[in-house]
Formats: C-alpha cells, structure tokens, sequence
C-alpha cells in the first residue's frame, strides 16, 4: 500500500460514499444535469445505481429545470462531479 | 532512493494537508471550499462543510461532499 496515508485510520474518499449507501444523494454530473435518488450501490468507478431518482436538467433559457423521473437508473461514473447526501 | 527531499513528494504533502481548510478547482471554473477530509491517489476528494464558490460568491454549501478525482485541477 504505497497510497495516501491518512494518519490514523486510511479512510479513503470512497469508504466515506459507502456511509450514504441508502440514502438520498445528489449527484452532480457534466452537462448541467443533476441526479438525486437513494444510492443502490456504486464502484471505483463512481459508477452508481439510484433509485426513486430525479434527474435534473438545467438549461440557460429557462429557469426551470427539466425533471425526469426514474425508478431505478444506472449513472456511468465518468459523468460524475460530485456526489453529496440530501434530504427527500 | 531515500532522499532527504522525499518527505515534500506530492502525497505525503496531501496527507499532511488532510484536515486543513482547502480549495479545490474544478475544470468546469466552479471551486469548492471546506475542511479536508479525505484524498486517494486518484485525487477523489471528500470535503467536511462544503461550499461551492462561482466566481466570487458562494452559491451552495453542502454537509460533506466527494468531488470524483478526474474534475480535480488543484
């Protein structure tokens, strides 16, 4: 193991996903879109499974988002910005 | 090999940085601020009290936020 170290323990950034694990996240991805769901399961690859999901699309024009809902959705992880716990 | 300048190389920097309050810039021009939790080797960063700074005023903040490596600039 000649990654980071952290001191004490090594929790990587990825061990702290995993306390999310069925919870509701956002998660922010490229193009102006944002995804929140209760987060199923993920990889190294931030590839994630939400579900109850809402993806939001932003668009320059309007100011109101396009809302599509899914039940369950599959996010490739190299589209992933940015993933933090939310309420709803 | 075991030079005296190895205790500068750039992840023992990271990890004696983990803790302090750190700005990370995303490709995208969007900065987000906050305590430093966490960091791996691909640069996968989690930050404690978030906040997401467009320009100069701070538009979000978040609890804890995991920004994924490859956005990473700094």
């Amino acid at each position: 193991m000649s990654t980071l170290r952290t001191g004490q323990q090594s929790q990587e950034p990825l061990d702290l996903i995993r306390f999310q694990l069925d919870e509701f996240v956002l998660v922010k991805l490229r193009g102006a879109r944002e995804m929140k769901g209760r987060l199923q399961g993920y990889d190294s690859h931030c590839n994630m499974v939400l579900s109850e999901a809402q993806e939001f699309i932003f668009n320059e024009t309007d100011s109101e988002p396009i809302v599509k809902k899914t039940e369950m959705v599959f996010v490739r992880g190299d589209s992933v910005i940015l993933v933090s716990p939310t309420t709803e | 090999m075991s030079e005296p300048t190895s205790n500068t190389d750039p992840s023992n920097f990271l990890s004696n940085i983990i803790g302090s309050s750190v700005v990370v810039k995303l490709h995208n021009g969007v900065q987000y601020g906050g305590n430093l939790q966490s960091i791996d080797g691909f640069m996968n960063v989690v930050l404690e009290h978030g906040k997401e700074i467009a320009g100069q005023t701070t538009v979000k903040s978040y609890g804890d936020v995991f920004i994924r490596g490859n956005n990473g600039m700094y």
